[in-house]
């Protein structure tokens, strides 16, 4: 008798597993892998593979992961760091993404892009699972869910993303397959680099709002990033990135200017900057004005390390063997970038 | 015999869950349209709602242009735009479009193969909503000619007709711009 319960009891905990194994499986089959095309929503999971060791950390939305490359900052400055940016970032995601990073490192500066101060409440899902589904699940992403969860999405469907992506099936492709497992990098450092050309033409000027007040939300968030870089001891640095469109309203210029004079936080605005910067929108651009290509990345990179090394006191580690090693091997990769999309691959 | 009862079961509640809500708006098939898998970045929607179902239309030379309409008809009666400006989304496949006309612009959203019109906004005097409001005007005239019916709020007055949104942003008592929005990007 006792050995049938023992034996029915192995079977249960030996089919729930299988079970559970299958579910797995699917899930990681169906979700979507961001390997091609829009490669965006895999960018936020390849900062877990880094080494933990940067002195900045830039935290915000595509005006920062295409608009500055860290590997001249490194070339140059000698500065390590990391773009840890998605597609429309939202404020509350930035703070969590801040939040989560402090768990693995302590930078000396962490850079936030002001552009999302713009968004007061969760906008689309789809850029909500671009930032939220790479994350490792900590009690950060839990709360960035919650804040940026719009009425019609479900928690249960980011903790079992396969009740999201179960219809996928029809999707798959053999790209799936590939990367089952393993992911390729499509950042470097959280960089997005383009070397194609559009020059700007016709930007057309911001229309008129009916409020230039940053919501009361934007400003909750902004709060707390200031507070908790003071408790981690990091400079929070604010930076207004050269992208020509969407419109940056002079209104919204003076709420930051205020609120960095109002904090003591260094406030760069690139916009105001770029004959500084040396930018050329005929030139340094592969959209029309709205983001850098690599040309304007690397001009920027080239200003802003020089900000940072002397206004933030940021030591020049070259010469750091362990880092050499590392960063050797991402110009490699870099490089071979340069060429792949120069030849048009 | 209980054990194996309750697998197969098990595995029926599995496939009831992979095929059975498929079709459910709140996690369903509907959404996980974008070439990636992911769900789409840009909103998608049917043509003929907002204001092609009896919304209030601008009018230009003779040309209507309705929220939510599909913008190449439009385009092709209204001739070459002053400019035009393209804004991809980040991460998304389709690009939004900004044309610019005298006095005006339209901006689109991508659905499908067609662009729809997102927003007319109407951004001097030298153009005027057909029943007559331009931005030579005052808050108290709109109310005159719009009626009560709108709803303030800081530095706007807006009236929602027909699934889109008539707005007037105001700057004090004057007209800084008046707006046809779509109340699907909402």
């Amino acid at each position: 008798m006792k050995k049938s319960i023992k034996r029915q009891a192995v079977c249960l905990i030996l089919s729930a597993a299988a079970v559970l194994a299958v579910l797995y499986f699917l899930q990681r089959l169906l979700m979507p892998k961001y390997m091609s095309g829009v490669v965006e929503g895999a960018m936020v999971s390849e900062y877990y593979g880094e080494e933990k060791d940067h002195d900045v950390i830039f935290i915000g939305d595509c005006e920062l992961y295409e608009n500055i490359s860290p590997m001249v900052l490194w070339e140059e400055y000698g500065i390590n760091s990391y773009i840890r940016g998605t597609a429309q970032q939202l404020i509350w995601q930035s703070y969590y993404l801040m939040e989560e990073t402090f768990a693995y490192e302590t930078p000396e500066v962490v850079v936030f892009n002001v552009l999302s101060m713009k968004y007061d409440e969760p906008q689309k899902e789809a850029y909500n699972r671009m930032t939220l589904d790479g994350m490792r699940w900590s009690g950060s992403k839990v709360a960035s869910i919650r804040a940026s969860m719009l009425e019609e999405e479900h928690f249960a469907e980011y903790l079992f993303p396969l009740l999201r992506y179960h219809s996928r099936w029809k999707e798959l492709t053999a790209e799936d397959l590939e990367y089952f497992w393993k992911r390729e990098p499509v950042t470097h450092n959280g960089y997005y680099m383009r070397v194609d050309v559009l020059p700007a033409k016709d930007v057309p000027e911001g229309k008129a709002l009916a409020d230039y007040r940053f919501g009361e939300n934007a400003y909750y968030y902004l709060d707390r990033m200031v507070e908790l870089c003071e408790k981690h001891n990091v400079e929070l640095v604010l930076v207004k990135a050269p992208s020509l469109y969407p419109a940056w309203y002079d209104q919204w210029e003076e709420q930051i200017e205020g609120y960095a004079r109002e904090h003591g936080l260094k406030y760069y605005n690139f916009l105001e900057l770029t004959e500084e910067i040396g930018l050329d929108f005929q030139q340094d651009t592969y959209d029309g004005g709205l983001h850098l290509n690599l040309s304007g990345a690397e001009k920027l990179a080239s200003y802003f390390g020089k900000c940072l090394s002397e206004d933030c006191s940021l030591r020049n580690r070259r010469g750091e063997e362990e880092l050499e090693r590392i960063w050797e091997e991402k110009q490699r990769r870099y490089e071979e970038e340069i060429q792949r999309q120069s030849m048009g691959l | 015999m209980k054990v194996r009862k309750m697998v197969v079961l098990v595995g029926l509640c599995v496939l009831g869950l992979l095929a059975g809500c498929g079709s459910d708006g709140s996690s369903g098939a509907s959404k996980d349209a974008a070439s990636q898998g992911g769900p789409e970045a840009d909103s998608g929607s049917e043509a003929g709602a907002g204001s092609m179902g009896g919304g209030y239309v601008f009018e230009a030379d003779g040309v209507q242009i309705a929220v939510d309409g599909d913008m190449a008809p439009v385009a092709e009666a209204l001739g070459e735009p002053s400019s035009y400006f393209e804004e991809p989304s980040c991460a998304a496949q389709g690009i939004a479009k900004l044309y610019t006309y005298p006095g005006f612009t339209v901006e689109t959203y991508p659905d499908g193969d067609k662009d729809l019109v997102a927003s007319v906004i109407l951004k001097d005097d030298t153009v005027a909503t057909p029943e007559g409001v331009d931005l030579s005007m005052t808050k108290e005239q709109v109310i005159e000619i719009y009626g009560n019916g709108g709803q303030e709020a800081a530095g706007s007055l807006t009236y929602e007709k027909g699934g889109m949104k008539l707005r007037f942003i105001l700057d004090g008592d004057y007209i800084a711009a008046i707006e046809y929005n779509s109340a699907v990007l909402d």
